[in-house]
């Protein structure tokens, strides 16, 4: 049967969120909980010697406050702060020290929420603090030995002999996720099971790896996350609370709930850390890709193994033979950092698409063509081919799609009707086709319904959706009763979603087991019913209902990595499989409006077209494209935690300082999905979307900002006093602003202007004004006024002196003048060519 | 000062899990509320608390509340209405927002206690569940959500900045509409909803 184009539908589970139905982690009714409040470590590092909890314990409703004493028997496995460390990560109230700024170090459970903020608050520890470093560059911070992560050909050998190189770098700041939904933790006990229930990616995690933690068999634990209120890969793992939450809930025997405040998750849970990345490229005179060298620095905790290779999808953009990437970390005082979308691909695609562009601009290469000139036929690290790549339709059709013909090559060559500084940039991404191994379990009823138990998180991707489609494209049920069970360790076993494998992984799946589901139904009533509504098949042959199951796996995998996914392990395959290397791919094209005056960068307008594979529900997919865009846009333009080294804390810990895009920021994003099966890669022809999506796209941005402007600004997020400082370097138009600034602080006139202004009197005077000297708008309105002007000025006489007086907040300096009959004030304005664009003289 | 009490190392087995559970189960719950309407008490409160009236989506209710509470806390917490949510509970992402007499306001922002007297309305005030509110179904036909964990609060702004006659142009929605945090990055399907919902409320 080959693959059907899924038909426009809407998302599955969008009426129960319109309706706010969807029960989100905080949001169960739990009777009888407690709440919970972390009380965060005021220090970044040291020791505790002791805590004053006297008064705290006095404000009424509190019920217990915790300290590390209470918690010191909490294992750290290597489960801790979820599955994926190589070594045990590190637990907070384990030990009288602290290794952190904002760790808890102490945690009140009370009767009301009221209650436990007001004691958490009267809770005084006192520290004895110790040395530290708390950013890459401190004295104290450990640079790990540089690892060679991907390499091809001779690098430096093709470098050396290439006719043009260019050496740059790039700074990607610190960012924090911050999904809507706070994380929170509330673990109850039903029917002498505990539930944790947990907004996260990776329900498994809770049930093994706390378990582990816990010293608890995991046949007790169940994890419960049906929805989340976006993950972006900060509800990967176990996090800093969960752990003393399910502890404290065990010692007071109630169920307790703790919603972390915003202001302490950007000290405890994970973020994008800081990092450099240094490219080096060698290139034909014809722009033909020679030699890439792509080196990272990436800052990290002192205690945790989050990777700094950022070579994996950055080596197979383009046909690039002569390549090597390495990276180190830089170890310092702070908690770990962790994925957030994209991980590696955002940042290495920030700094190297920037670069490539960079090199189109110093060969005069369209930076369209120069992509085009080096797609690559095979993937560069391995030489196998790639199960399906069309980078080069996706930039083709944007270019179409966004009219790029209309792009001038020199900077600073295009304006809008307004008079603002256009820019036109492209770059492109990919992402890694990873598949996970998941399960799925598929229930049909007699009485019209369907369940499907499956492996996966929903978090606003539109997983539901996806499965769904399978479902209803494999099986006449009646798609209104279709209910899904995702993220319940107690319904299937569950995977970290994460990786964009989530499609990728549970769409096969669910086709798998509805095939499955109508092979056993033909068994049952023969073909053509099994074709027909199944409801009433089964109906007919008086069975109630039926149920199959099927464990899909990744292309090449062993069943053995069943065990590792349902224990909540990372268990993804590929990009490299046996045969062919995996990718999605995208191309971004992105337009930036300049404001001369205050440098405002606003962006209209984003056109991306996608290559990622079968699109399982357009409406979804679409929709992560966007949000894709909208994240690339903040990275680009207003993203970035300022960490105050001297006390290893964020600043701006909330939504008010740490800058998220808004309405109000966000333009058009036209998104075009190739929606091309990729049949290698699985029987749905799915491929992920939800980080594709961002990769370039920043990149796109940064590019277009350079070509409005002429500036390249080689850190994020760009600002406006980055262009402001544009006009140091002699640009006329943005020159202005910062002059015009400059002179109002100094109360000093423009250098000619009161030449300009006693020539302008004497001509004007005269009946010959200079209107060479003239912008053409005040040239004209000088013709106008001409007739009355000469008269009046011709009756003051003569200039005998000119005083200057002030710079008007208009940027107007301000003179008094002298005539042989009277004296008068007039005012002149210089542009930065030198023309005067506005006069007046009082009459 | 007072060091805290050595509280001992404690290991758990099966059975003290199944105790947890089954104390859990009988932990109930008394109300203190001197309601005089259904106002169904999920805890006691603790502290100084507040009588208070209000009329929420529509029904009259009385409580007797912590005076530190928020409307949030109070919506959530204290009645079970989980719709609302909570973003950042400092009035910076809007995912709280309900209707106070007619007017969206950040309910982490407003004491309950400021309620007395006043009309409420919620996500699940706006329609009967069968019957969708046309902003609702303008949010469902444009994809205008992802996670849907600022949607009540998109929602519940949107009825708002169309009622308010900040509906006239996408520039117009977008900006009255940027106190609303979608870290999804659903805000191009919210305006196109909106657009949508405010074309049908002229014709109406
Ligand atoms: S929770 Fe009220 S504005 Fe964020
Ligand atoms: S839909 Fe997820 S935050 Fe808006």
């Amino acid at each position: 049967m080959s693959l059907e184009r899924n038909p426009d539908r809407p998302r599955i589970d969008a009426r129960e969120k319109v309706l706010g139905k969807p029960l989100f982690a905080a949001d169960r009714e739990v009777p009888g909980v407690l709440h919970a409040m972390t009380v965060p470590a005021a220090i970044a590092k040291g020791e505790i010697e002791a805590i004053d909890i006297e008064q705290a314990m006095r404000v009424a409703g509190v019920v217990r406050i915790f300290t590390y004493l209470d918690f010191q028997d909490i294992r750290e496995t290597p489960a801790t702060r979820g599955g994926g460390g190589n070594v045990p990560g590190y637990q907070p109230m384990k030990r009288a020290s602290v290794r952190h700024r904002g760790e808890p170090v102490a945690l009140v459970v009370a009767e009301t929420l009221e209650a436990a903020i007001e004691a958490a608050e009267a809770v005084k520890p006192r520290y004895r603090a110790a040395a530290f470093s708390a950013w890459h560059d401190q004295a104290g911070a450990e640079r790990e030995p540089l690892q060679v992560d991907r390499e091809a050909g001779d690098a430096p050998g093709a470098l050396a002999a290439a006719a043009r190189t260019i050496d740059v770098t790039y700074l990607h700041p610190q960012q924090h996720h911050n999904p809507i939904e706070m994380i929170s933790t509330t673990v109850s006990f039903e029917s002498g099971r505990m539930l944790v229930m947990e907004g996260t990616q990776n329900a498994a995690a809770f049930k093994f790896g706390l378990a582990g933690m816990l010293g608890q068999d995991p046949n007790m634990l169940d994890a419960s996350s049906p929805y989340v209120g976006g993950g972006f890969g900060q509800k990967n793992n176990l996090q800093e609370q969960t752990a003393l939450v399910a502890r404290a809930a065990l010692l007071l025997r109630r169920p307790v709930k703790l919603v972390m405040p915003r202001s302490q998750l950007f000290h405890t849970a994970t973020y994008r850390p800081f990092s450099s990345h240094r490219i080096r490229i060698g290139a034909s005179v014809q722009g033909k890709l020679e030699a890439v060298l792509y080196d990272v620095e990436q800052q990290n905790s002192r205690f945790d193994q989050f990777e700094a290779a950022h070579g994996q999808h950055v080596s197979r953009m383009y046909a690039t033979s002569n390549w090597r990437s390495t990276n180190r970390r830089v170890r310092v005082d702070v908690q770990s950092p962790g994925h957030q979308r994209a991980p590696h691909e955002h940042p290495s695609s920030y700094a190297t698409e920037c670069a490539y562009d960079e090199l189109a601009h110093a060969l005069g290469i369209d930076p369209l063509q120069l992509r085009l000139l080096n797609d690559a036929d095979l993937d560069p690290i391995t030489g196998k081919p790639f199960s399906s790549r069309r980078l080069v339709e996706c930039l083709r059709r944007g270019a179409e799609l966004f009219d790029w013909g209309r792009r001038q090559h020199a900077t600073r060559s295009m304006r809008t009707a307004d008079g603002q500084l256009l820019g036109l940039g492209v770059a492109a991404g990919a992402y890694k086709a990873a598949v996970s191994p998941a399960l799925a379990r598929l229930r049909i009823r007699a009485d019209g319904s369907t369940h499907l138990s499956i492996t996966g998180q929903e978090m606003g991707q539109g997983m539901r959706s996806v499965v769904a489609a399978e479902v209803i494209n494999v099986l006449n049920v009646d798609p209104n009763r279709l209910t899904i069970d995702m993220g319940e360790t107690a319904a299937a076993p569950q995977h970290l979603t994460a990786g964009s494998w989530g499609c990728a992984s549970a769409a096969p799946a669910a086709r798998a087991v509805a095939l499955r589901m109508r092979e056993r139904l033909a068994e049952l009533v023969g073909i053509e019913q099994a074709n027909g509504n199944v409801h009433e098949a089964l109906a007919r042959v008086r069975r109630t209902s039926l149920e199959v199951e099927v464990a899909h796996l990744g292309p090449g995998q062993p069943k053995t990595v069943l065990d590792r996914m349902s224990r909540g392990l990372p268990a993804a395959a590929g990009p490299e499989y046996e045969r062919f290397t995996a990718f999605s791919w995208i191309a971004h094209f992105a337009e930036v409006h300049v404001e001369p005056t205050t440098c405002r960068i606003r962006v209209p307008r984003v056109v991306s077209v996608v290559d990622c594979g079968r699109v399982m529900n357009h409406r979804t997919a679409t929709s992560q494209v966007r949000g894709g865009v909208v994240w690339a846009f903040g990275a680009a333009l207003r993203e970035i935690a300022e960490v105050d080294p001297r006390y290893g804390r964020v600043l701006n810990n909330d939504l008010a300082d740490y800058v998220v895009p808004v309405n109000a920021d966000i333009g058009d994003i036209e998104v075009e999905l190739l929606d091309e099966p990729d049949t290698q890669l699985n029987i749905s022809g799915a491929k992920g979307v939800g980080e594709v999506a961002m990769v370039g796209a920043t990149a796109a941005i940064v590019n277009a900002v350079h070509h409005a402007t002429g500036k390249r600004v080689r850190h994020l997020p760009i600002r406006i006093e980055d262009l402001l400082e544009a006009s140091a370097e002699g640009q006329p138009y943005l020159h202005e602003s910062l002059a015009l600034a400059k002179r109002l602080r100094d109360q000093q006139p423009a250098a000619r202007s009161e030449a300009m202004l006693r020539k302008l009197i004497v001509g004007l005077a005269a009946g010959t004004p200079p209107y060479d000297d003239m912008s053409p708008e005040l040239a004209e309105l000088t013709r106008q006024q001409l007739h009355f002007l000469q008269k009046d000025l011709a009756s003051l006489g003569a200039v005998r002196s000119v005083t200057f007086k002030e710079v008007s907040a208009s940027g107007m300096d301000v003179y008094e003048v002298e005539f042989e009959k009277e004296r008068r004030i007039a005012e002149v304005r210089l542009r930065a060519d030198g023309r005067v664009d506005a006069a007046w003289i009082n009459l | 000062m007072s060091e805290q009490r050595h509280q001992g190392v404690v290991t758990f087995t099966r059975r003290e899990v199944l105790e947890a559970g089954a104390v859990a189960s009988f932990a109930g719950v008394t109300s203190s509320s001197a309601a005089d309407a259904a106002a169904p008490a999920r805890q006691a409160e603790h502290g100084i608390t507040q009588r208070l009236s209000t009329r929420i989506n529509g029904t009259a209710m009385a409580l007797e509340i912590d005076a530190r509470a928020s409307l949030l806390d109070m919506l959530r917490e204290r009645l079970g209405m989980m719709g609302t949510k909570k973003g950042c509970d400092h009035g910076q992402c809007g995912a709280c927002t309900v209707h106070v007499d007619g007017r969206r306001v950040a309910s982490c922002l407003t004491l309950a206690a400021k309620v007395d007297g006043r009309e409420v309305t919620t996500i699940e005030g706006i329609s009967d569940g069968k019957t969708l509110h046309p902003m609702q179904q303008a949010f469902i036909d444009h994809d205008a959500l992802q996670c849907g964990y600022c949607t009540p609060g998109q929602i519940m702004a949107a009825i708002a900045c169309v009622r308010e006659g900040h509906a006239s142009s996408r520039e117009q929605i977008r900006e009255y509409m940027s106190g609303n945090i979608c870290r999804c990055g659903a805000y191009i399907g919210i305006v196109n909803a909106i657009e949508q919902a405010a074309r049908q409320t002229e014709r109406t």
